[in-house]
């Protein structure tokens, strides 16, 4: 019942806004609909495991992502209120951002709680189809190129996700279910061969969505051209839905005796994705590219978490938790600066401290936050990696993941140190700017930022508790 | 009888490498349309009155009209007709389209063991047409040509999910076609944008989204 709510909430409250087109009707549904999934969510969690019908469950393995979806929403839910009303004043498109948020995170909440991997495929690529329109929102020269490419490159990667799935159904023999639960019962019986040419594409497909390079292509255009908020939810909570298929999949492989090879796989397109923004984080220009970038390095840290297990396994879930809390809090502040710079450009920015104190101070915590700087949680994450890679003897890789994570540290803290602290424009004056930036477009942002360090220092019980069922259902 | 048509439907790829006609392209995707329907009434022997129509509904309405006629009104919105300047000449894509489809058919003559559970003759030439459209997009130049050969990339999914002796829960099929329409529908409504905001329909226009050298 309390998932069907989740699910059917959103259609109704479009149909509503469809029938009134009332104005005040466009936030007031996105910040019901993130109370009632909040709310949702915090019942499910406390009530395990709640299936609704035999498609749809929440049991100790998705939880956490359905938390972390539920916080990021209520986050975006709060500052797009104050956002929205600089960005356009037009009711109709406003109306339609409106149905695209209520839908995109209705397909993301269904890709997660689905039991079945066909109906994850189908809730994945429904949110490309709903989220390309808020990708386009601006409706500028570059905003179309990055729906283009989003929507192309993602359709053909989980189009070849969906060959995956095919390939996967000729492994299981005489079995005619997709779903996960029998999927997972009956691994061991899988014909190898198929198996491993499914989790092939399935990697490849879905990893397109995820941001794993070399498939990535389309995560820099959409992140920075889409207005901030929706940045926030793409990077925050659409990639971790992505991360729960690849890793049931790669459940599957290891149940049925090749985990060996997934996890090469995993850990070429992690460390590909470390390098990639590490070469190319350097000489950026544009600071929410730079925000996505860092988005493809954290999701390649966690494939490479979950490829070398154990403790790593707990800390990619941990890292998880702290990129999403972190990069929300890094989006919607980078929504703040350009409301007061007018611009993307790096170089353009200078001085946000003494322009907007607020602003500048919560840019350079969430700099902290996503580099791993104690007491981010990020910093355990990092450790207790590198502690599992020496534990395991895979000192080539600990060094290479050691230097490739200080270069795009230092790629980053160039940019954010250029932007933060030295002189702005004495020309311009932002002072009319600054007094756009509302009260609810800070709060968020201290409330994730204040998690995440809390995090770091104590990781309360209940999470603990809730990070370890999640491996003991992953890992099997 | 369908062993011809699946032969037939992958030749259709042949002519898609050879001509730069975009209305060509559109009238591929109606005949692979229909070769898709007939494989499917031929094809499966015993199923269920729910699984017949909607498989009808799939291949004779979807991709036989709805799609084809939509695509059509955007080629004579943008008035692109022609994909002439292809990275390669069109003869060569032939001969590229060829050899693939020529390697599909030995993979349909192997007798592996691990193949039993699978109509080799769909698999190959679905492996060979779904590759085909990965190298035509690559090739191609026009927005539009990559839109059709993403079509076509489903069509040949479509043919590997009927080689598999087994079906997948309506609902899931239902979710697939309805997500692959509206991902057809929203790619027309960009190129139908991208046609007024830049200048003509070329990939190579694609190109101000960058990492250095950016400018707001």
């Amino acid at each position: 019942m309390m998932i069907n709510l989740l699910l059917i909430f959103p259609i109704i409250a479009c149909l509503i806004m469809l029938i009134f087109k009332a104005k005040w009707m466009n936030n007031f549904f996105i910040n019901l609909y993130a109370i009632g999934h909040l709310v949702v969510s915090v019942l499910c969690a406390v009530n395990l495991p709640v299936a609704s019908s035999k498609y749809f469950l929440v049991d100790s393995c998705n939880i956490i992502f359905l938390l972390i979806l539920s916080i990021v929403f209520m986050a975006v839910a709060v500052y797009n209120n104050g956002y929205i009303k600089h960005e356009t004043t037009d009711v109709k498109r406003l109306r339609h951002y409106s149905y695209m948020i209520l839908i995109f995170v209705l397909s993301m909440t269904g890709a997660i709680v689905s039991t079945n991997l066909g109906l994850s495929w189908v809730f994945i690529e429904a949110t490309t189809l709903a989220s390309a329109y808020l990708i386009y929102f601006n409706k500028t020269k570059t905003a179309i190129e990055a729906a283009w490419k989003y929507v192309y490159i993602c359709s053909i990667g989980i189009a070849l996700a969906f060959v995956g799935i095919i390939l996967l159904t000729i492994s299981t023999g005489n079995m005619n279910s997709l779903s996960y639960h029998d999927l997972y019962d009956s691994a061991a019986t899988f014909n190898q061969f198929w198996l491993k040419l499914s989790f092939v594409f399935v990697l490849f497909g879905i990893g397109t969505k995820m941001g794993l390079a070399p498939v990535h292509f389309w995560l820099p255009d959409a992140h920075s051209e889409s207005p901030s908020p929706i940045s926030g939810l793409l990077s925050a909570a659409l990639l971790n839905s992505a991360f729960l298929i690849i890793l049931n999949v790669y459940k599957i492989t290891m149940l049925a005796g090749c985990a060996d090879f997934g996890r090469g796989m995993m850990l070429v397109m992690g460390f590909l994705s470390l390098f990639i923004t590490a070469v190319f984080v350097f000489h950026i220009n544009n600071y929410k590219r730079m925000l996505a970038y860092s988005s493809v390095e954290n999701m390649g840290i966690l494939v490479i978490g979950t490829a070398i297990g154990g403790v790593a396994m707990y800390a990619a879930i941990l890292h998880m938790i702290g990129h999403s809390l972190i990069k929300a809090s890094f989006f919607l502040t980078s929504g703040n600066i350009l409301e007061i710079y007018k611009t993307k450009k790096i170089k353009s920015v200078a001085g946000i401290l003494k322009t907007d104190k607020k602003t500048g101070w919560l840019w350079v915590a969430s700099f902290l936050g996503i580099v791993a700087f104690p007491p981010s949680v990020l910093f355990i994450s990092e450790f207790l990696m590198i502690k599992e890679m020496i534990t395991k003897g895979h000192y080539i890789l600990c060094g290479l993941f050691v230097i490739l994570l200080t270069i795009v540290l230092y790629g980053l803290a160039k940019a954010v140190i250029r932007m933060s602290f030295g002189q702005a424009n004495l020309e311009k004056n932002y002072d009319e700017n600054v007094k756009n930036v509302s009260f609810g477009m800070y709060l968020p942002q201290v409330i994730l930022l204040v998690m995440a360090f809390i995090l770091g220092v104590y990781v309360p019980k209940f999470l603990d508790v809730m990070i370890n069922g999640t491996i003991a259902v992953l890992v099997g | 009888m369908e062993n011809a048509l699946i032969i037939i439907f992958g030749l259709t790829m042949l002519y898609m490498a050879a001509t730069s006609r975009l209305m060509a392209h559109v009238r591929i995707l109606v005949l692979q349309g229909i070769l898709l329907f007939l494989i499917c009434y031929f094809g499966i022997e015993h199923a269920d009155i729910l699984t017949i129509l909607f498989l009808t509904f799939e291949t004779l309405i979807v991709k036989a009209i709805v799609i084809p006629m939509f695509l059509n009104k955007i080629v004579k919105q943008t008035h692109e007709y022609r994909d002439m300047e292809a990275n390669i000449p069109h003869f060569y894509c032939l001969v590229i389209s060829s050899v693939i489809l020529f390697a599909g058919f030995l993979i349909s003559d192997f007798h592996f063991p691990a193949i039993k559970m699978i109509n080799p003759i769909y698999f190959g030439v679905s492996i060979a047409v779904i590759i085909i459209s990965l190298i035509l997009i690559t090739i191609k130049h026009k927005i539009l040509t990559n839109v059709i050969e993403f079509i076509t990339m489903e069509n040949g999914i479509f043919l590997l999910s009927l080689s598999v002796a087994k079906e997948m829960p309506v609902i899931v099929n239902l979710g697939v076609l309805l997500d692959v329409f509206i991902a057809v529908f929203i790619l027309g409504l960009l190129v139908n944008r991208i046609n007024k905001e830049f200048d003509g329909l070329e990939v190579t226009q694609l190109s101000d989204l960058k990492d250095c050298e950016y400018d707001d």
